[in-house]
């Protein structure tokens, strides 16, 4: 199996690098490589499947179709193949024609050979083709991993799609680029041999449109099975004809060797139609579309060549929107754009008295806006075009101007100091619209990229805020994030738009429109790829076709595709993203670059998921494995990997050895990743089968959590002086006894005997209420029965209300947490220690230490106690029948008592005086 | 109050089961100055018993005076400053302190805080004692980072100021440490010591013990007397007269444990292994130290499993309990075993019956 990925790997290069030896060889080569896509569908379909198996005699009657199709398959070479190619590299016109293509490049048919003997099983032995060979592999490790097959088509899951019966199987035809124009596509259900992605792929390629649900203007339903869902139905309803893969298959192939793109062909194609068949609109379509296309090719030509040597300008400012209404979606934003600034003088310049009113009112109510939307769709665009439509003057500042905190001092016209000009362009009355509209023209602040303010610009976002505030003339603020924490404090003060991506559609119309002007041959469908592609960027979108159109001027599917292959890796990719490309089924196929850039995207969160879900994979590389023995191996070996990741984590955190990061992404992600990439199954009832958080994270911070608990209660039971055991003590042998101690009598004896025995049991180890609560929660075991289970409401609540009465007439016990200042304050202390006196034993010693804390408690707190001896207060303490820990300050503390008295005497003080004066103390703390 | 704690030997002369050492432990502090000790032994053999009897000989009963303390110190350490938040019991002559609590920054509670506590306050410079005690708690927990400060502070400030080691494994002290030390190896008190022990707070509480019972619950305690006598409190708690019959409950998280032993046994699979994980994981939420829960999960994992097997898992187990120190994530180690130990397993099962 690792033969043989490889080897598909092999080719992947092989055929990339064909790829781009044809580009650089010739600006306009206009003939796909009919490889290329095959390669990169079968990259992208990397998602998770699961594949059902069909009976597996459909199979024949396509091998023999297959053994019909014209397809000529030849032995290249891949020289030959070079040597053919850069024949074809003539006129632009010819490549119309498709009969570059006539010869499909059917097979590097060299693997084939070494391959061979993983074929046999249900291949049939006449297919060959690229594609083929790369969806067998999977097709295979498929089967091997995959137990249940059986049921037919349908969901069987949400978000799981079964894999196609017969993937990789059959030769996927080559047909003129147009040969599908004007038709549009639904997919619906698993294909015999296709991945829905690949499907759609080809249909791009071939000019066709692929939407996702069935309408009036759908063609086609191209499904293999009637799965009676909800677009067949519908589909039914709307008459529109059903098409078998072969049939599209069909469809595209009969329009291949034809000089002529059409109208026979499509009469063939057209036959495999299942259900209806009336076929006369799409055919007329089809060849519209085809000649139309063809025709507008020939005429574009032209016109390039003159466009070309003028435009020297960038094309984003070239074919900028110069109305509104040209601004491509967004449309209702901009609108409101528009009336909030027609609005703006009437509203906040007319008259103080009126505005009260009318701030009430929705829009106008702000005194400034905020634009926000991911880049190039267009705000600061918007922005200016509607303040110039209205007449304003735009003044822009953004993030290339220094916008600080306008300083006072500095006086206007000194260089740099911006922010101060904008602060006398927003005060200055001689702007305000109102003082002498007709002389001057009206202005508008365009403060763009907001969220850029930053570092140098200190206190720019509050010095804008004041600015909105005052200002005489209208503010937009643009933004990429508005949800941005340095906005916070902003957006209460904008009317808020969110910009949102156009749809790729309205984009497309758009780059249609350009393109045109540039005299460039492209076809929607490309550019609607491209939309898709640049993420609804606009501006992106444009500066890719300006590059592209400068090596070719007919630019096809293809040349989008792959273009945009490399791009695409430039935005942000989620962990979770990263997780599913690196588990995914293709991950085999990833390259280490791309693997430790997957790994690398969150270092932090992509090995706590992969952690967290390592376990669900159905690994790839366990071919045939009946027991499930190799799977544990492979488990066993990702989870010592994922172990080692951490240790080496620890060395880049504890030690800062951040070389080792790359080692920690291999360790912690790639080599389990590698290990067990496959198919992902669920392993609990109900669980979605998609990637889970990292558990760990949550785990980690619950434990953090009980164990503060845990050192509470150790802290309390310290206090009591009863025990001095350990925290790990106190938890592992305790706690078992501690909650018998707390529960069992609750459950067994009467009520008030019961909650009295245990709040006595609660005061000799000074346990709160909390630490009940924490002993209880500590000992709940998932699966268990909760250890108050038994115990009656009414028991519970008089405990909690003995409790409570109890701990009126308790000595604070939470005193025992006292803070006391650090060390900082070391050396008086130690100097005071010394001054003191010690000229008795040590017994002596320590008995005066505590009177001399005595007295200065006492003192401190107008004292009942006087001075009594340690022994005194021991008795006292003894029959106030609360061993409740006793507070002294430490011995440094109270040399230095004066200094560091108010600490002292708020806690530790009345804990001291023990009953009567600590009860207000008590109440305070609890 | 507990009987555990109840019957705790207050003095060095009423220690019972370290008799011996108790005596040693009283010469030494009455007839010379005390050197730096360290108390190394199983739990519940009686450490800590022996430290505080031992305080008490040294400083009488203000040793018993204790206050709880915790603090948040201020640390620089280098860059930037570090509150680390600690926990300290101490009466006037000596300051009792689990520097392992603070995980990863115990190096700084070594160099700075002890050190702080070392040198500061000679008390008593006149008297007869003229120096004070450090207990330091689970120093085999402190990283060995901190023990290397720890060494050089031993010296320094020796003159008046004495470090009391207690720990459960003088393996994971450092040499360096061992040999400042008069190490005193505590050893789990016997059966019948522990039956005794049993039998001696039985009649005090007046209760019938028989002597079968007895013997049970010290056999079941592990050798451990603080387990001994709370399990023969939970007993009293939940069934009294005694039996002989008598079940001896089990700690909750030993049980859960078990638990988990048989599920491994029971089936070795992946969704297996994912449910271990959720019950590894209640067990970590529960503050059950990670090492403890490896080590009783292969102990139960033993216990069932064929001999030729039993030195492989032994293997695996300490391999994974040593990365475990090493790393920080200790689910990830002790699921890594669980894999392991699944694979295993499963071969042999394979292997054995096809």
């Amino acid at each position: 199996m690792l033969i043989l990925q490889s080897d598909i790997r092999k080719w992947f290069m092989k055929s990339h690098d064909k790829s781009n030896a044809t580009n650089q060889a010739k600006p306009s080569p206009a003939k796909p490589d009919p490889e290329k896509p095959e390669a990169r569908g079968q990259e992208s379909s990397g998602r998770k499947k699961t594949s059902k198996y069909f009976a597996t005699d459909k199979n024949k009657p396509k091998d023999e179709k297959e053994a019909q199709a014209p397809p000529a398959k030849r032995k290249n070479p891949k020289d030959s193949e070079e040597s053919k190619k850069s024949a074809d590299n003539t006129p632009i016109k010819k490549s119309k024609s498709g009969s570059g293509r006539g010869i499909p490049l059917k097979s590097p048919d060299l693997e084939e050979s070494d391959e061979e003997d993983n074929d046999k099983d249900a291949v049939p032995p006449l297919k060959s083709g690229g594609r083929g060979r790369g969806g067998r592999g999977a097709s295979a490790q498929s089967s091997a991993g995959r137990g249940r097959g059986g049921g037919r088509g349908g969901f069987m899951n949400f978000g799981e799609r079964s894999e196609p019966p017969h993937k990789g199987e059959k030769d996927v035809p080559e047909g003129a680029p147009d040969c599908l124009a004007g038709l549009t596509f639904v997919i619906s259900g698993t294909l015999d041999s296709l991945e829905r992605e690949e499907a759609e792929d080809l249909i791009k390629r071939h000019g066709g449109r692929v939407t996702g649900s069935v309408s009036k203007k759908t063609n086609y339903l191209l499904c293999d099975e009637d799965i009676g869902g909800r677009k067949s139905a519908k589909a039914k309803e709307l008459g529109t004809k059903f098409l078998t893969e072969d049939g599209l298959f069909d469809m595209i192939r009969a329009s291949k060797p034809a000089k002529t793109p059409s109208q026979e062909d499509s009469k063939k194609m057209v036959k495999k139609v299942l259900p209806s068949e009336s076929k006369s609109p799409q055919k007329a379509g089809a060849k519209d579309a085809g000649s139309q296309s063809s025709g507008s090719a020939s005429t574009l030509v032209k016109p390039k060549a003159e466009s070309s040597l003028q435009s020297s300008s960038m094309w984003t400012e070239k074919y900028r929107p110069k109305v509104p209404n040209d601004i491509i979606g967004n449309q209702s934003l901009v609108k409101q754009l528009h009336d909030w600034l027609a609005h703006w003088n009437e509203q906040f310049l007319d008259s103080g008295n009126k505005k009260k009113g009318k701030k009430q009112n929705d829009t106008g109510a702000k005194k400034a806006v905020l634009l926000s939307g991911t880049p190039g769709i267009g705000k600061t665009t918007s922005a200016k075009l509607v303040s110039q439509m209205l007449g304003f003057q735009a003044i822009e500042v953004n993030a290339s101007d220094s916008r600080g905190k306008a300083d006072s001092k500095i006086v206007k016209g000194i260089s740099g100091s911006n922010a101060n000009s904008i602060k006398e362009l927003v005060t200055n009355k001689a702007m305000g619209a109102n003082m002498d509209r007709a002389k001057h023209s009206k202005t508008v602040l365009i403060m763009d990229e907001v969220d850029g303010m930053s570092a140098g610009d200190r206190g720019g976002v509050a010095d804008l805020i004041s600015s909105i505030k005052i200002s005489k003339i209208p503010i937009i603020c643009i933004c990429n994030d508005r949800y941005s924490q340095k906005l916070k404090s902003l957006v209460n003060y904008c009317l808020l738009l969110t910009f949102r991506k156009p749809t790729k559609q309205q984009m497309a119309k758009r780059l249609v429109q350009v393109a045109k002007a540039e005299g460039l041959q492209v076809n929607e469908i490309a550019l609607e790829e491209l939309a898709e592609r640049v993420n609804g960027d606009m501006r992106m979108a444009l500066n890719q076709l300006h590059y592209m159109s400068l090596s070719m001027s007919v630019i096809n599917y293809d040349d989008i595709r792959q273009r945009l292959l490399s791009s695409s890796k430039d935005e942000d990719i989620s962990p979770f993203t990263a997780v599913d490309k690196l588990f995914g089924f293709n991950a085999s196929k990833l390259k280490m670059d791309e693997r430790i850039n997957l790994s690398m995207s969150d270092p932090d969160l992509v090995p706590l998921l992969i952690q967290e879900n390592y376990i669900n994979y159905r690994p790839s590389l366990a071919s045939k494995d009946d027991n499930g023995l190799k799977r544990m191996k492979l488990i066993a070996s990702a989870a010592e990997s994922i172990a080692d990741g951490d240790i080496v984590n620890v060395q880049i955190r504890r030690y800062r050895q951040w070389q080792l990061s790359q080692a920690s992404s291999l360790a912690s992600s790639i080599i389990p990743a590698s290990l067990l990439h496959g198919q992902r199954e669920i392993l609990e009832q109900g669980e979605r089968n998609y990637n889970r958080f990292g558990g760990w994270l949550g785990k980690n911070s619950t434990m953090g959590k009980n164990l503060r608990l845990l050192e509470d209660l150790h802290v309390h039971i310290l206090a009591s002086r009863e025990s001095s055991s350990g925290r790990g003590t106190l938890r592992l042998e305790y706690l078992t006894h501690l909650l018998k101690q707390l529960t069992e009598p609750l459950r067994v004896l009467p009520k008030d005997e019961a909650v009295k025995k245990v709040i006595e049991f609660m005061n000799t180890y000074s346990i709160s209420q909390e630490d009940f609560d924490t002993i209880v929660e500590l000992s709940k075991f998932k699966g268990h029965p909760n250890p108050l289970d038994g115990i009656q409401p009414a028991v519970k609540s008089a405990l909690t209300k003995a409790y409570k009465e109890e701990s009126k007439s308790r000595m604070v016990r939470a005193a025992d947490l006292v803070t006391l200042p650090g060390p900082k304050k070391a050396p008086k202390k130690r100097i005071a220690a010394i001054l003191e006196p010690a000229d008795e034993g040590p017994e002596q010693g320590g008995g005066d230490a505590l009177e001399e804390s005595e007295e200065e408690n006492s003192s401190d707190t107008e004292e009942l106690e006087g001075t009594p001896t340690g022994e005194k207060l021991q008795s006292e303490l003894e029959s106030l029948n609360s061993k409740a820990m006793q507070v002294q300050l430490d011995l440094k503390g109270t040399g230095n008592s004066k200094a560091k008295k108010p600490a002292g005497r708020g806690k530790g003080a009345s804990a001291e005086k023990g009953g009567q004066a600590s009860r207000g103390g008590a109440k305070r703390k609890r | 109050m507990l009987w555990v704690d109840k019957y705790r030997p207050k003095t060095l002369d009423h220690i019972t089961v370290h008799e011996e050492i108790a005596q040693n432990l009283k010469k030494l502090v009455t007839e010379q100055d005390c050197p730096h000790l360290l108390f190394y032994g199983p739990p519940g053999s009686g450490k800590k018993t022996l430290i505080m009897a031992l305080l008490r000989q040294m400083f009488g009963v203000s040793a018993e005076k204790v206050k709880v303390e915790n603090r948040t110190w201020k640390v620089d350490a280098g860059s930037r400053s570090i509150d680390i938040e600690l926990t300290t019991l101490s009466s006037v002559n000596h300051i009792e302190l689990s520097p392992g609590d603070a995980g990863f920054q115990d190096r700084y509670i070594v160099q700075e805080i002890i050190k702080e506590m070392a040198k500061n306050r000679p008390i008593d410079t006149k008297g007869k004692k003229g120096f004070k005690v450090l207990v330091l708690n689970e120093v085999d927990k402190l990283s060995r980072e901190a023990q290397h400060s720890l060494r050089r502070t031993m010296e320094k400030y020796s003159s008046y100021c004495r470090l009391i080691l207690c720990c459960n494994s003088s393996s994971r002290v450092t040499e360096a440490i061992r040999s400042r030390c008069l190490n005193v190896r505590i050893n789990a008190p016997s059966e019948e010591q522990i039956v005794r022990t049993l039998e001696f707070i039985g009649k005090k509480e007046g209760l019938q013990l028989p002597s079968d019972f007895a013997a049970r619950i010290a056999e079941k305690s592990n050798r451990n007397l603080r387990r001994a006598i709370l399990s023969l409190e939970t007993c009293r708690v939940q069934q009294y007269p005694f039996s002989s019959k008598q079940t001896i409950p089990p700690m909750d998280w030993e049980e859960y444990i078990t638990e988990i032993a048989t599920d491994i046994m029971k089936e070795q699979s992946p969704k297996r292994l994912f449910q271990v994980r959720g019950k590894l994981y209640e067990l970590l939420i529960n503050c059950i130290p990670p090492e403890i829960i490896l080590k009783r999960l292969l102990y139960e994992l033993l216990r069932k499993l064929d001999a030729e097997l039993k030195l492989e898992v032994c293997h695996w187990a300490a391999y994974y309990e040593h990365r475990m120190r090493l790393g920080q994530k200790a689910i990830f180690h002790i699921e890594a075993f669980v894999a392991k130990f699944m694979s295993i397993y499963k071969g042999f099962l394979i292997a054995t019956f096809g």
